[in-house]
């Protein structure tokens, strides 16, 4: 039988589409623990990366830790927090906001570092405090690296999410763990589906939000000046 | 910690190091041979390059254990087949490196593209010896990234019994067993650091011309 | 010789880069195209080497049609010098220098030996052979680049904005080396700018570009200033392409008179007395070469009784009777004392003229000529 055929009968049984292991709970479950890890994560790296970033104090140190933690196997992580701390939700939302941390830091060191020195200037010297420099110029220059680093933040914890099923958390990581148990492939694959289609909505979601919030005169989206823009009355937005 | 489970299990432990390194590296040098070409055909048809970006952030998004699962169904092998991780590693090196791949091909300035043409080199000579060479800095940035992220991810393939050192991690939760969890992580996280460490030595023999002008 | 003949590119979407243009480039000469960005200058250079292809009309490189020979061969006879030089970052500068002799199957070694020479012509020590591109100053890069555009020996040399990625100091002094070196090798060279005195500097002749591609000029850099074909030439070359003009009359037939003399050591006293009630006295050395003027009415004369030469203030650029009007002008309107101070062929002092002399004998000219030199 093919992938798709398996992936209709499951998906077209009424009895997979409710109770507490149906499909729309470990969507919502798996939604919801992205959602609360990211964040968790967000609180604890935003602040951290705009800092490291405006002060460029510490860059070094977050560098090399987010280079570091790059390399530490998620499966590794969850299982050895588990054992340590013992079953339930809150050390793998440990794990899920750990392993969350350093894209955000990054991304936003990045981004606050690479914004030019000469509009710093500016800014300074038109009479900004630190934090105006901060809030009116570096974060609304670097928002779309934050929220790229925001985004690869959110994918991995999906992804991670994923495999705490392993660790006896919910979400769809279930379908794929308690699938391959019985040898029900058709299970496996539904779950895997589904979480490729969360992961890549997720990714949808992100590119919609950077979409709105950065400035059109970052993104190459702002009209080309034509000959006549300049005389333009001030009342046209 | 109990070293004397280390003791007894060295050659065990060796065989999930070797076979963790081959799962890891040998989509990286596929990855590569794949993203070279498309990242090339992306610079020279720059319409080609928004939507090459995007299907490499939708592959790059999927997260591994989905695709360890999706592939056999689509590629027809047995679920349990190595071949699986390495396709699927694959797939997400090529995915990250036509980027880099790309990019680098991008910085290579006009004027030495127009002096290389204008000097007499072949189309083919001049992508060899002298763009391709320019783009290396990027390209292995790129390959830094993927060769770390391969390492950490082949573990993943332990869930469904094939992930080298990600054994250790399974067996160990199973039987409530810390040790082989830490010898596992210890061992992949000094496995990834050594081969970063290991690109940035070939990258610095390949490319002296990359320091030249900050030592200066 | 290269000759343009109804030379048109036409880009896909209508733009017109070059439009019929019709053209010599005299062998052995520098021939500069000079317009203002968008006139098509840079196409038509790049027309010659086939980095463009054209659309009608043909280029004949010594009388024979560019599009039949393959060109990559085309190429790697024909120097190709452009703007930051195009060298490969990735290559040592001698291994830059050496590529077309590669290219072309020299070997290794002939190659390389032919770079060191070619280093050494263009004013590069031996030690920055192993050098990369990136360690070198933007006036070596140049160099560089001359060097291996030198390296096959063509008899051809494209040069596109060759000096302008450079500070006004250096490129003045890449552009007199270019001059020296162009004396021994005499290449036939096409050499694009937007500047027209580098233009005027450079060219033996001068082809200025108006935009959409058409040549407004083609005459020596004399005639282009004393006769522009139209308004466009004349906006393009200047309002003081009058004083411009001066650097291709000679200073032969201007009447110099003498001024005071003094020597160092001499009595201040009589240096003043030999000034009676003016300012300025020329100091001379034993040989009469001028070493500088003395203001004898500053007010510590008194206290000083002979003539030093920390009390002198610069001569400044001296001329000859070879020397061009311009520069007999800016001697005299930088000099403190409002002189031009001549000399003869081993420097010696012959006499001296002022600004208000040198305007007279212009126009005692019918005017300025415009005689080449």
């Amino acid at each position: 039988m093919s992938i798709f055929a398996q992936l209709l009968e499951f998906i077209g049984d009424p009895a997979h589409w409710s109770g507490p292991r149906g499909i729309p709970v470990r969507i919502f479950e798996h939604v919801w623990y992205t959602a609360l890890s990211l964040g968790i994560a967000a609180l604890i790296a935003l602040p951290v990366g705009l800092l490291i970033g405006h002060t460029g104090k510490g860059a070094f140190l977050a560098i090399s830790i987010g280079n570091a933690a790059r390399s530490f196997p998620s499966l590794g992580v969850l299982t050895l927090l588990v054992l340590a701390v013992g079953l339930g939700l809150t050390p793998v939302l440990v794990a899920l906001v750990v392993l969350g941390i350093p894209p955000i830091v990054a991304a936003t060191y990045e981004g606050i570092r690479g914004v030019s020195p000469a509009t710093v200037d500016a800014a300074r010297g038109m009479g900004m405090t630190e934090f105006d420099v901060l809030r009116r110029v570096e974060l609304p220059i670097a928002l779309p690296l934050v929220i790229s680093g925001l985004r690869s933040s959110a994918l991995q914890i999906v992804s991670t999410a994923t495999i705490a099923a392993f660790v006896a958390l919910g979400g769809l990581g279930r379908f794929l763990i308690d699938g391959l148990g019985v040898r029900n492939y058709a299970e496996m694959v539904t779950g895997a589906v589904l979480v490729a289609l969360l992961a890549i909505a997720v990714d949808l979601v992100f590119a919609l939000f950077s979409r709105i919030v950065v400035s059109d005169g970052l993104t190459g989206r702002a009209p080309a000046p034509s000959a006549d823009t300049d005389l333009a009355p001030a009342t046209t937005h | 910690m109990r070293w004397d489970w280390i003791q007894n299990n060295l050659e065990n432990i060796g065989e999930l190091l070797a076979f963790h390194l081959y799962l890891a590296v040998v989509p990286v040098v596929l990855g590569l041979a794949l993203a070279l070409p498309i990242g090339f055909l992306a610079v020279r048809w720059p319409r080609l390059y928004p939507p090459m970006l995007a299907t490499s952030g939708v592959l790059f998004s999927i997260p591994s254990l989905a695709l360890f699962i999706i592939l056999p169904g689509i590629i027809g092998t047995q679920i349990l087949d190595p071949i699986n991780i390495v396709i699927a590693l694959t797939i997400y090196a090529g995915a990250l490196l036509v980027r880099p791949v790309a990019d680098g091909l991008r910085s290579v300035p006009d004027h030495v593209r127009q002096s290389a043409t204008a000097i007499g080199y072949e189309r083919w000579r001049q992508v060899l010896k002298v763009e391709l060479p320019i783009a290396l800095p990027f390209v292995f940035a790129g390959l830094r990234f993927v060769t770390v992220a391969n390492i950490s991810m082949v573990s993943v393939g332990a869930l469904i019994g094939i992930g080298g050192l990600g054994e250790l991690f399974t067996d160990g939760f199973q039987r409530n067993f810390v040790t082989p969890i830490v010898v596992g992580m210890v061992l992949s996280v000094a496995l990834a650091l050594i081969a970063d460490s290991v690109i940035v030595l070939i990258q610095r023999v390949l490319t002296p011309w990359a320091r030249a002008g900050r030592s200066s | 010789m290269i000759k343009f003949e109804n030379v048109t590119k036409r880009y896909p979407g209508g733009t017109v880069a070059v439009d019929e243009l019709n053209l010599t480039v005299p062998p052995g000469k520098i021939t500069v195209f000079v317009g203002p960005s968008g006139c098509g200058k840079t196409t038509s250079l790049r027309l010659i080497n086939r980095s463009i292809e054209l659309t009608s009309g043909r280029i004949l490189v010594d009388g024979r049609d560019v599009t039949s020979v393959p060109a990559v061969a085309l190429r790697r006879g024909i120097g190709y010098v452009i703007q930051h030089g195009g060298l490969f970052p990735h290559q040592t500068v001698i291994d830059n220098v050496a590529t077309v002799p590669y290219l072309l199957g020299w070997d290794k070694k002939k190659a390389r030996a032919r770079a060191h020479e070619l280093l050494e012509r263009v004013g590069l020590p031996a030690s920055f052979a192993k050098r990369y591109p990136a360690q070198l100053s933007g006036g070596q890069q140049q160099r560089v680049g001359v060097a291996r555009a030198l390296a096959a020996d063509p008899p051809i040399m494209l040069m596109d904005e060759p000096f302008s990625a450079v500070d006004p100091i250096v490129r003045a002094s890449l552009q007199e080396e270019f001059l020296r070196l162009q004396q021994e090798l005499g290449k036939t060279i096409v050499l694009v700018t937007h500047d027209i005195d580098e233009a005027i500097k450079l060219g033996d002749n001068v082809a200025v570009f108006a935009e959409g591609g058409k040549l407004a000029q083609l005459d020596s850099p004399a005639r282009i200033l004393a006769n522009p074909a139209d308004e466009f030439v004349e906006d393009l070359v200047g309002r003081d392409r009058g004083y411009r003009g001066l650097s291709f009359v000679t200073a032969h037939d201007l009447p110099v008179h003498p001024v005071p003399t003094t020597a160092l050591g001499a009595s201040t006293a009589d240096a003043r007395a030999a000034v009676r009630d003016q300012r300025w006295v020329l100091a001379l050395d034993a040989d009469r070469r001028p070493l500088g003027w003395l203001d004898v009415s500053q007010s510590d004369m008194d206290t000083v009784d002979t003539v030093e030469s920390a009390a002198l203030l610069s001569v400044g650029a001296t001329f000859t009777g070879d020397s061009s009007m311009r520069r007999v002008l800016d001697g005299a309107l930088a000099s403190p004392a409002g002189y031009s101070v001549g000399v003869d062929a081993d420097g010696a002092f012959t006499g001296a003229v002022s600004t208000a002399e040198v305007a007279q004998h212009l126009a005692s000219q019918d005017r300025v000529s415009v005689e080449p030199l």
